[in-house]
């Protein structure tokens, strides 16, 4: 397991009820403008009657690194591959690219959206594997 | 005007908290001005990553009757940034001897510096979540965006080695600096990794201490104790996508309008520059700000710093004390400071033979927040 441990707040509750229930949530306003979870208004037209929408999982490989660190909480060290990925409603997401030799890659490789828990007691975090693995 | 430099100690340097290190930058600078404290009629604070500092520092300096005091956070580009708004208060008879302040006090001597950048984030929320998706931390976030520019270029380690061995040379010729020994780029290559693709090579120091500059009008100026160095031209640009889709990510930051836009207001170009001092958080920062500058096309940082142009040999006067990565870490009052030393041609053995347009460049948060000085001589001012 290489996530960490993350708890839900107020401002992140529906969006951890979506990656339960392998989902991954972007915000969206009534003209159909996608913005990333995190925005509070449209940050196209600054509308704030957001409603939660659910991505399609799949992305595009925009940058990646390697870490020989530990993940939060994990033990022992492991070496972590981070990425930042496209979705295709266009929001960028941080995460890790798990089961990859760095070798493979290259910028716009397809990559799909998995969920992965620490353990039972904390939220479900999205991941990106290779697409066509 | 720049008419007074404070440095503490700095690096290694334990006991005092922040806020007693900023009071004592701004005695050294007022005392380096020949000015009397009671001069000082203007007080802008800044903060590190402990923070401690706050306008209560004008109380710990027994400061009356102040006309300007204000707190300032851009990060990495609020030195510059505070230089601007007390030139701007002085040219506006609002203030006539402003004091610019940073320090911070991270290093304790039980822990390690890793400790210090990467550990904030709460494991609730949105923060939580980045950090259990494993990305933590300054040096992760700057990773993906050398990682950008090397796919989208054609950058190598071995290039931003080529930095990180040219500020260690110019180190060594600055006692302030708290690295010292030679290294080669084999070094660079052989030291670890911190986050792919940075070396531990690759990154910037963290330091205890403060520094302070004095900004007054060129006729207050006149008759102090220092060579007087001109704030010729300035500029900030923050493009606003932090943690947010950025087509230029890693390929374009602020510093492609800022520096343009403070050059110009200095009547000044880059080829006119004789020295530069770079924000260089990591060696990559330096090579995006060169080519965002236009000192090489976009995309021929590399090529560009691999070519013999960096180190004291080179025909770059480029971060002459060392900078952040060699020198010290002071935020952006690194590459304020040095520039200070080299505009007054006070910089000893690594001393510039021209240096009368010194160019300085501040960054913060991950390349979203940018600002830009231009500093002269008497010379360079005319």
């Amino acid at each position: 397991m290489t996530v960490g441990p993350v708890m839900r707040d107020e401002s992140t509750a529906e969006f951890f009820d979506g990656t339960g229930a392998g989902q991954l949530l972007l915000r969206r306003c009534p003209v159909g403008h996608f913005s990333e979870s995190a925005a509070t208004q449209c940050t196209t037209c600054s509308c704030a009657e957001l409603t939660w929408t659910p991505a399609s999982g799949g992305a595009t490989l925009v940058s990646w690194a390697v870490t020989p660190g530990k993940a939060a909480g994990a033990e022992p060290p492991e070496s972590l591959m981070l990425v930042i990925a496209e979705l295709d409603e266009g929001p960028w997401w941080w995460s890790q690219l798990q089961n990859c030799d760095p070798q493979e890659l290259r910028v716009g490789r397809r990559l799909r959206v998995e969920f992965q828990r620490p353990d039972a007691d904390h939220e479900a975090v999205p991941v990106f594997v290779l697409a066509d693995s | 005007m720049i008419a007074g430099l404070g440095m503490t100690s700095l690096g290694k340097v334990y006991g005092p908290t922040p806020a007693q290190f900023a009071a004592q930058a701004v005695r050294l600078a007022v005392a380096d001005a020949g000015l009397q404290l009671s001069d000082v009629d203007g007080l802008l604070t800044s903060s590190g990553v402990t923070g401690g500092i706050s306008i209560d520092l004008q109380r710990d300096l027994g400061l009356t009757d102040l006309r300007l005091l204000s707190h300032m956070q851009a990060y990495g580009s609020t030195a510059g940034a505070m230089v601007q708004f007390a030139s701007m208060a002085v040219m506006s008879g609002m203030a006539t001897t402003v004091a610019c302040v940073f320090a911070d006090s991270p290093l304790r001597p039980e822990r390690g510096a890793s400790a210090i950048y990467g550990t904030r984030h709460a494991p609730a929320g949105w923060w939580g979540l980045l950090g259990a998706s494993g990305v933590i931390g300054a040096n992760t976030m700057y990773a993906l965006a050398a990682r950008r520019h090397m796919e989208r270029y054609g950058t190598t380690s071995e290039q931003f080695g080529h930095i990180a061995v040219a500020q260690r040379a110019w180190a060594a010729l600055n006692p302030a600096a708290q690295m010292r020994a030679p290294i080669t780029l084999a070094d660079h290559q052989a030291s670890r990794w911190i986050v792919e693709p940075f070396h531990l090579l690759d990154c910037c120091l963290v330091s205890n201490g403060g520094i302070a500059v004095i900004v007054t009008s060129a006729e207050r100026a006149a008759g102090l104790a220092q060579p007087a160095v001109h704030v010729l031209g300035w500029a900030q640009a923050h493009p606003g996508r932090y943690q947010r889709r950025n087509p230029d990510f890693g390929l374009q930051s602020g510093a492609a309008t800022s520096g343009p836009a403070a050059l110009q207001m200095a009547g000044t170009g880059v080829s006119d520059v004789d020295v530069l001092e770079l924000y260089d958080c990591y060696t990559f920062t330096v090579l995006l700000t060169l080519e965002d500058y236009g000192f090489c096309p976009k995309g021929e940082g590399g090529p560009f710093v691999a070519s013999g142009v960096l180190g004291p040999g080179g025909k770059l006067r480029l971060n002459t004390g060392g900078g952040q990565l060699s020198g010290y870490y002071m935020w952006g009052m690194t590459p304020l400071s040095e520039a200070v030393i080299q505009a007054r041609g006070q910089g000893s053995d690594r001393q510039a033979e021209t240096h009368d347009i010194v160019l300085v460049s501040g960054n913060g948060g991950v390349l979203d927040h940018h600002s830009t000085l231009v500093l002269g001589t008497e010379a360079g001012a005319s």
